[in-house]
């Protein structure tokens, strides 16, 4: 039996928002939201666990309510439970702001490992992973790509820029899952049915965590936005050739050889 | 008032531009991420009048303490400890805040390397201060505060992110977005050794560790010719043919997001803001549709060339050539005139 909760944001999917060439804003319109990918593959990890060895899922997101379908597609995947932490108070956190908020919501859940994904599209700061281990003063690990129990202890796999490590973690630990190492796996339909008859999903307001106001949200948050400009755009020369291909190939290796870019390997 | 967890600072006694300093694999040289940052910290600290500050923990690392100062550090703190020859993010990341909580620098840098991007947010977290991950560049405002710029979402727009009643103000920093200073062995500096409590490992223990043997390839972010391939590619052995052309332009191969989603190719491979940056004199871009995040990684390459059947592609925007064209055909094109003129000896 492992108690496992995940973390995961609800985020647009900046993936594919491109800027308006004309007015060189954002286009917004369109761009749905989604669970953030490297979260999917948090879920994942925790739904495999439970496979193995049973236990219990409990996703939890800080958001607001629009997160539910994000919820709700957790749950089709096979979660238990899911929990969305919404509160106007909590709007505009930095990560210290609202990593406190995440450690005080896992701090009243009964668990045994808690799992984030490595970072987020929109963002993309991994830091909450190891913000909520601070807070909850856990052993942590980042950029697993296997975990499994061995003697009630948890083995884990991570591969960094040059080395491969196994680690052994005591529960409870905090670990956060490498991006592109798992496959989430699909929704079911008998998982969403279970969704539309049970509802497993609560939501705890800052009426039910009673949190100090000075700790959450804008106040709580130390970082703040001062400015924001628009990446300004290299120029470029912008030549372009359309044509039969060994054409085209002659006019650019042309070019780079005027240039010369042309250092045959 | 102030959140209760928020033990009380006095803003005027913090001074300093700190970077953590980490040795690389072999422990014979500090990382080149970290000398990057150095010059970067050296740039800012100027811009305030103060001191570089270098904060080196690990095993062995004394020998090493001169070496931040030919980079630009002022002051090398070192922690050269046995109980640091393993690596375990709580411990390390105890002792810099340990370091940094007795010097009480301003701002403190850390790399981002896999490595720092799991640290830096823990010691943050221990100063209950913010952090800004992967800032691209630093300045003082008006108000003499340190402001650290950083792409949000998706590299269309820089966030200026201020800190203005917690320090020390906090950021990481991707390799290769500074470059790495000159060495100039003619640079004074003074080297503290500092004793810290070194909390033992609590509920983690290191059970086994390969080394990665290092590839012959080139990493990307060093490479002078990168060829790379984007989600019209379209499958792996897509990827084979951008190889073939690579080889002949004596460079590598590498590939958008959406090629690295698609298993394509590997994440270490992977260029844009949620990847590397690249600054090779070449970059060709096949079959990349050119979103900015892409876009945000190359903005340091000398010239981009695009390939791309879809003419609106935003790339072309981004490219110095562009060729309108399906990859399949304009590539083995290429690879068949190079080969022509490497057959004839044209070019050397």
């Amino acid at each position: 039996m492992l108690k496992v909760v995940v973390g995961i944001k609800w985020v647009p999917n900046t993936t594919s928002v491109n800027i308006d060439p004309n007015t060189g804003t954002l286009i917004r319109e369109g761009i749905p939201s989604v669970v953030n990918p490297h979260d999917l593959e948090a879920v994942e990890m925790a739904l495999r666990l439970k496979d193995e060895y049973g236990g219990k899922v409990t996703v939890i997101t800080m958001s607001p309510p629009s997160a539910i379908a994000g919820l709700e597609h957790v749950l089709g995947m096979g979660a238990d439970e899911a929990i969305l932490v919404s509160d106007r108070a909590f709007a505009g956190a930095d990560t210290l702001a609202t990593s406190y908020v995440l450690a005080k919501v896992i701090d009243r859940l009964d668990y045994d490992l808690i799992i984030f994904g490595q970072e987020t599209i929109d963002s993309s700061t991994a830091h909450i992973g190891a913000q909520v281990a601070s807070w909850l003063d856990l052993p942590y690990v980042y950029y697993v790509t296997h975990a499994e129990l061995r003697g009630g202890k948890l083995v884990v796999r991570r591969s960094l820029e040059d080395a491969h490590e196994t680690y052994e973690l005591d529960l409870p630990a905090l670990i956060s899952v490498a991006m592109h190492s798992l496959n989430p796996r699909r929704v079911r339909v008998s998982n969403k049915l279970r969704v539309k008859l049970e509802n497993p999903i609560k939501t705890w307001s800052n009426e039910v965590l009673g949190l100090d106001p000075e700790c959450i949200g804008l106040r709580g948050s130390p970082t703040a936005l001062s400015k924001i400009e628009m990446v300004p755009k290299v120029p470029r020369k912008n030549e372009v050739f359309r044509g039969e291909a060994r054409e085209a190939a002659k006019w650019l290796l042309e070019k780079l050889k005027e240039e010369g870019l042309l250092e045959l390997g | 008032m102030v959140c209760k967890e928020w033990p009380e600072i006095n803003l005027e006694e913090y001074e300093g531009v700190w970077v953590a300093a980490f040795a690389d694999n072999e422990g014979k040289e500090i990382e080149e991420a970290s000398l990057q940052l150095i010059g970067a910290a050296r740039e800012l600290a100027d811009k305030l009048n103060t001191y570089v500050g270098v904060a080196l923990i690990g095993s062995g690392v004394r020998e090493l303490a001169e070496k931040p100062i030919y980079y630009g550090a002022d002051r090398v703190y070192v922690v050269d400890d046995e109980r640091l020859s393993v690596y375990y993010p709580t411990v390390w990341g105890k002792v810099l805040y340990e370091l940094a909580s007795k010097y009480k620098p301003e701002v403190f840098l850390i790399p981002a390397t896999l490595r720092g991007r799991e640290l830096a947010p823990y010691v943050a977290n221990s100063f209950r201060t913010g952090i800004t991950a992967d800032l691209t560049s630093m300045d003082v405002d008006e108000r003499g505060d340190v402001v650290l710029i950083r792409p949000p979402f998706g590299g269309f727009m820089l966030a200026h992110i201020v800190t203005r009643n917690r320090r020390p103000v906090m950021g990481s920093v991707r390799p290769n977005i500074f470059p790495t200073p000159e060495r100039d062995e003619s640079r004074h500096g003074e080297i503290y050794e500092e004793r810290v409590e070194i909390p033992p490992p609590r509920g983690i223990r290191l059970l086994g560790r390969e080394p990665i043997m290092k590839k012959e390839e080139i990493p990307i972010e060093k490479a002078e010719v990168i060829v790379a391939g984007g989600k019209g590619i379209g499958s792996k052995e897509g990827f084979e043919l951008l190889k073939r052309l690579a080889d002949l332009l004596g460079g590598v191969i590498a590939g958008s997001s959406k090629a690295v989603d698609a298993g394509w190719i590997g994440h270490d491979m992977q260029v844009g803001q949620t990847g590397k940056a690249v600054k090779p004199n070449l970059y060709i871009a096949v079959a990349i549709s050119g979103a900015a995040q892409h876009v945000f990684g190359i903005r340091e390459a000398k010239r981009v060339v695009a390939i791309n059947i879809d003419p609106d592609a935003p790339i072309f925007e981004h490219a110095d050539y562009g060729i309108v064209g399906d990859y399949r055909e304009v590539v083995p094109a290429l690879i068949e005139l190079l080969e022509e003129m490497k057959g004839k000896g044209k070019i050397e």
